[in-house]
């Protein structure tokens, strides 16, 4: 009996083993001093701990350059597109145009089925039109568009479920359709608003595609192109290069370890919906 | 709530930056994938012969193949493992809370640092991976440059980072079956395996019909991992259809005609293999089993 329950529980831990190893790894490596102690003890622990390879990186790598960038580029084009879902999935849910709520909701929906990388050169062109390459503006703008279509459709759901009996009380409490909006829609939608914003943020900081090809200027990249750049520079010194990641992971775990209900939440409910 | 301008003050940017970059460059691409057009002024109108030449080169119709092998190794290999680890995790009470989060780690991680990270995993000099080998007198082998191993290394890569993700979302399903259903089959003296495969898995088909469809949409946009760890090489050996699109598009000599046209054969074949999967299995096993 004892041994059938540990079954299970061995085959978890080792496959837990091999998600955390190179999490691991990595944080012991950017500890190391050089290649020869990463490659003659490769598991361990280092011998004396390299803290200084953390300011190092910070400062000849302009890690705190692209942390900054990808803070700021992903905090306001969630907040952006987090915002904006919310209007129009009120407007499509609460306000009394349903034909032209239901056109606009299935064309928006449709943007979900078009995989990413197709739009890709005609986003560059389009961008490049607008005269805003290699400029934030080149990321903010489809960060923002592209992560509409599911904040209309996960927003658009909450609402739905709010109880109709609010238009009544806003029209009694003299309040007009903005009004309601703001004072009451919105903070009633928080913990869908906080979900929405949390995907969207998660999508701008990992993006590397279009932050790749939309920016060249090394003061404007974002962390995932930063780090490639990064890597390309210093391919033979690992210890620096696993500080760099483990600048560039530890926020969002630090997230993850605060948010992970809502995270997961969020990154499943979407999908399955999608 | 009738008021008509503020309804479009509410929808028109939405409207206007979903129209921007979503509907108009689907559009632009269906005009410019039939153009030689490469940046400059002056283009000319080619017809077909875009996507004839893509199809004529042997490199781009091992591109397709390369993603139809990640569509592959998802559903054949990758998918039983996550029905079998969200099986286990339902099993077991205590460290649930821990399995479910710590598997999930890496689909919250960006894709080029996951990259970066396993490209020295599979570092041939200093990597562990190849110390383990040492270990047992094996000599290094050079897993991102050697053309049979490059491939295997991404797809290896491309699971550890979206496997949590879906044995997470496969779980959920598992505990949402009401607990009466199980404990009727105990009463019939149905044992653990009998109760997995009899009643938890015929339950949770529609989800996992749900995680084949995202493996297939997931299989067409793989770009990322390829561009950062191989570029697509050695000599081709993990292009995929958007790295080669990129990869011809975007290069020094740019060519936004022929780019536009793989956008579009990328697109066609995400809605083809989709609905092709709806229509066969797909909508058996969403439908009717409860």
């Amino acid at each position: 009996m004892l041994l059938k329950r540990a079954v299970p529980h061995a085959v978890l831990l080792a496959y837990v083993a091999a998600v955390l190893f190179p999490f691991v790894f990595v944080v012991f490596s950017s500890l190391k001093g050089s290649n020869v102690e990463i490659a003659a003890n490769p598991f361990g622990m280092p011998k004396t701990w390299h803290f200084e390879n953390y300011a190092e990186a910070w400062v000849k790598a302009k890690i705190g350059v692209y942390f900054f960038n990808s803070v700021y580029l992903s905090f306001t084009s969630a907040l952006a597109s987090t915002l904006l879902a919310a209007a129009t999935a009120f407007a499509i849910v609460r306000m009394r145009f349903r034909r032209a709520g239901k056109w606009i909701y299935q064309t928006v929906l449709i943007g979900m089925f078009i995989p990413g990388n197709v739009l890709f050169i005609a986003q560059y062109l389009l961008v490049m039109k607008l005269g805003v390459l290699n400029t934030h503006w080149a990321l903010f703008l489809p960060y923002t568009a592209g992560a509409l279509p599911l904040g209309v459709l996960l927003l658009a759901a909450f609402m739905k479920s709010l109880p109709g009996e609010l238009e009544e009380a806003a029209i009694m409490d003299g309040l007009s359709s903005a009004g309601l909006f703001v004072r009451i829609v919105l903070p009633l939608t928080l913990p869908a608003l906080v979900t929405v914003f949390i995907v969207n943020f998660l999508g701008a900081w990992n993006e590397y595609l279009l932050a790749n090809f939309f920016i060249s200027k090394d003061a404007l990249r974002t962390l995932p192109t930063g780090m490639v750049g990064f890597r390309d520079v210093f391919q033979t010194n690992y210890a620096l290069i696993c500080t760099g990641i483990v600048f560039s992971v530890a926020p969002v775990l630090v997230l993850y370890a605060f948010l992970q209900e809502k995270i997961i939440e969020g990154l499943t409910v979407g999908s399955v919906k999608g | 709530m009738r008021n008509p301008w503020i309804y479009t003050l509410f929808i028109a940017p939405t409207l206007l930056l979903y129209g921007l970059f979503f509907l108009w460059p689907m559009l632009s691409s269906s005009y410019y994938a039939f153009t030689d057009w490469n940046g400059l002024e002056s283009y000319r109108f080619v017809g077909w012969s875009n996507f004839a030449e893509a199809f004529g080169d042997p490199d781009f119709r091992r591109a397709i193949v390369n993603n139809l092998i990640f569509i592959g190794f998802s559903v054949f290999v990758q998918i039983p493992l996550i029905v079998l680890f969200a099986l286990l995790i339902a099993s077991v009470k205590r460290l649930r809370g821990f399995y479910k989060t710590t598997v999930f780690v890496p689909s919250i991680v960006s894709t080029s640092v996951i990259g970066i990270l396993w490209g020295f995993i599979y570092e041939p000099e200093v990597g562990p991976l190849n110390r383990l080998l040492a270990l047992f007198g094996e000599g290094p082998i050079y897993w991102l440059a050697e053309s049979e191993w490059a491939l295997p290394a991404v797809l290896i890569t491309n699971a550890w980072q979206w496997m949590g993700f879906y044995i997470v979302l496969v779980l959920a399903a598992i505990l949402a079956i009401p607990r009466e259903i199980h404990e009727a089959a105990i009463v019939d003296g149905a044992s653990g395996w009998q109760r997995a495969f009899n009643i938890t898995v015929p339950l949770i088909l529609p989800v996992v019909s749900v995680v084949v469809m995202l493996s297939i949409a997931g299989g067409m946009r793989v770009v990322d991992i390829v561009l950062v760890m191989t570029k697509g090489g050695p000599v081709g050996a993990t292009e995929v259809m958007a790295s080669y699109m990129v990869n011809e598009a975007m290069g020094i000599d740019p060519n936004y005609g022929f780019g536009t046209a793989i956008a579009l054969v990328i697109f066609a074949f995400a809605l083809v293999l989709t609905s092709l999967y709806q229509f066969t299995f797909g909508r058996r096993m969403q439908g009717g089993e409860f």
